[in-house]
């Protein structure tokens, strides 16, 4: 009965330390690594995850795992050493929830394209031809400094000159499948305004 | 003849590793280059010539289709699990969205990541025991006084403050200055700085060049004899010339019965 008690203690105070640890990050990047996690929480540290993670749900959080290259389809033991760990919002913001936290809506506008141009050009566009294609809806100064920024911030990545990939950031917290379903679903004026006048009509 | 075939083989074979190169590292369609053409042609060059150079570019060539067909497969993954929407597809819509409806596709698949950026209480108590369990760095610096006059007691302790009001010393000093000054104004820098004890003599010689410095009195000093003197004024005059003045102790300036008690 004791054993069982301490047993649970155990846990209860494993689950602590992988919340502080996932939560209160003091590295530059924010999650940890899955060695870290196994060097604090022991050997079985995923099972502590998988309850930590069922406990965040209750609260509209989740853990997300975001595997650095996995060596096979399914991760091994070595692919979640190596992965970093994050714990994420588990249901995505609406516009207005995402404008009220202080972004600007064009600013997603531009993110929104550049993520799915570049997941549908198979992981790297260059930054000439995703400034060219936004410049029809967005000056190209304001293209240029959100790239930028977002590269900053770890959304994106910059590499071989002009080369642009998706950054660390956007593994994290994008879904790319997702993402690009929403967009071929955006409907075009045309379409908005047969839709318009149907309504009418009806 | 067959040079020249040579050369345009050779030239061929670089223009397809120029080609799977561009393609590997623009991202562009692996599928846009006919494989099997490619390989036709690398098989006939190396029927055609048994030449070491071109096996070895041949071979080069070779590897280089081998990483194209390894990206066509890695290509269709991609666009399996991107549902096989098309970059152009995906263009034509961005032109024609609004860019609210950008932004709310990119909602529906966002979810940010959540960190702690302050410090919560646990951390907060956390770190105070931390510092509290620190050992001081100095011993010393507990003895350290807690209030300026503590500060200036300590200091009278070891000689290097005095209770004395350095205005009131400055002024009486451009006093006795202006009473021993002679009929030509001036007076000898040693008859004023010098006192019974080297102490002393240095404290006068340090509140005369506040006198000096507050434009008081100035300092002449001879090249030639090596006489200083001390021309007093009765008010305070603006100086245009500021120079540095330096007594040596060691240059024999000081007076040998200076710092002797007198008997």
């Amino acid at each position: 009965m004791e054993d069982r008690k301490s047993e649970t203690e155990r846990t209860a105070k494993k689950l602590m330390i992988a919340t502080s640890m996932l939560l209160f990050s003091s590295h530059k990047l924010p999650g940890v690594r899955g060695w870290e996690l196994r060097r604090r929480l022991g050997k079985n540290y995923l099972k502590i995850i998988d309850a930590l993670n069922n406990r965040l749900n209750s609260i509209g959080l989740r853990v997300k795992i975001v595997f650095d290259q996995l060596s096979s389809d399914s991760p091994a033991r070595d692919d979640f050493d190596k992965a970093r760990f994050f714990v994420t919002l588990s249901e995505p913001l609406s516009v207005a929830d995402i404008v009220a936290a202080g972004w600007n809506i064009e600013d997603v506008a531009i993110l929104a394209a550049v993520f799915s141009y570049i997941f549908t050009k198979g992981g790297k566009a260059s930054e000439k031809e995703l400034v060219e294609l936004l410049e029809i809806k967005f000056p190209r100064q304001r293209v240029e400094a959100v790239i930028e920024r977002f590269t900053k911030k770890g959304y994106l990545t910059k590499f071989e000159d002009d080369m642009i990939k998706v950054g660390w950031r956007t593994l994290a917290e994008v879904d790319e499948k997702e993402l690009l379903k929403a967009i071929t679903e955006i409907a075009s004026p045309q379409q908005n305004q047969r839709r318009d006048n149907t309504k009418e009509e009806a | 003849m067959s040079r020249e075939k040579k050369a345009i083989s050779r030239e061929e074979l670089e223009r397809i590793i120029a080609l799977c190169e561009s393609i590997e590292n623009k991202g562009l369609d692996p599928f846009s280059v006919n494989v099997k053409e490619l390989l036709m042609k690398l098989r006939r060059i190396l029927e055609e010539y048994k030449d070491l150079d071109i096996i070895i570019l041949d071979a080069e060539t070779l590897y280089k289709i081998a990483v194209l067909i390894s990206l066509q497969q890695k290509w269709l993954k991609e666009r399996t699990s991107s549902l096989f929407i098309d970059s152009q597809l995906v263009s034509l819509k961005i032109t024609s969205a609004e860019p609210k409806q950008l932004a709310a596709a990119l909602a529906r698949s966002w979810r940010p990541i959540v960190r702690a950026e302050q410090l919560t209480l646990y951390r907060l108590r956390q770190g105070i025991e931390y510092f509290l369990m620190l050992p001081p760095k100095d011993r010393a610096y507990e003895k350290l006084p807690a209030t300026q006059e503590d500060a200036l007691h300590i200091l009278k302790g070891v000689g290097y403050a005095k209770d004395v009001t350095l205005e009131e010393e400055v002024r009486r000093m451009h006093e006795s200055c202006l009473m021993m000054a002679g009929s030509d104004g001036e007076v000898d820098y040693w008859s004023i700085v010098k006192a019974d004890t080297f102490e002393e003599t240095v404290w006068r010689a340090y509140v005369l060049s506040f006198v000096v410095s507050e434009g008081l009195a100035e300092i002449k000093k001879n090249p030639l004899t090596g006489e200083i003197k001390v021309i007093p004024f009765l008010s305070k005059r603006k100086r245009e010339k500021v120079a540095a003045f330096v007594v040596s102790l060691r240059g024999g300036e000081v007076s040998k019965d200076l710092g002797r008690q007198k008997k």
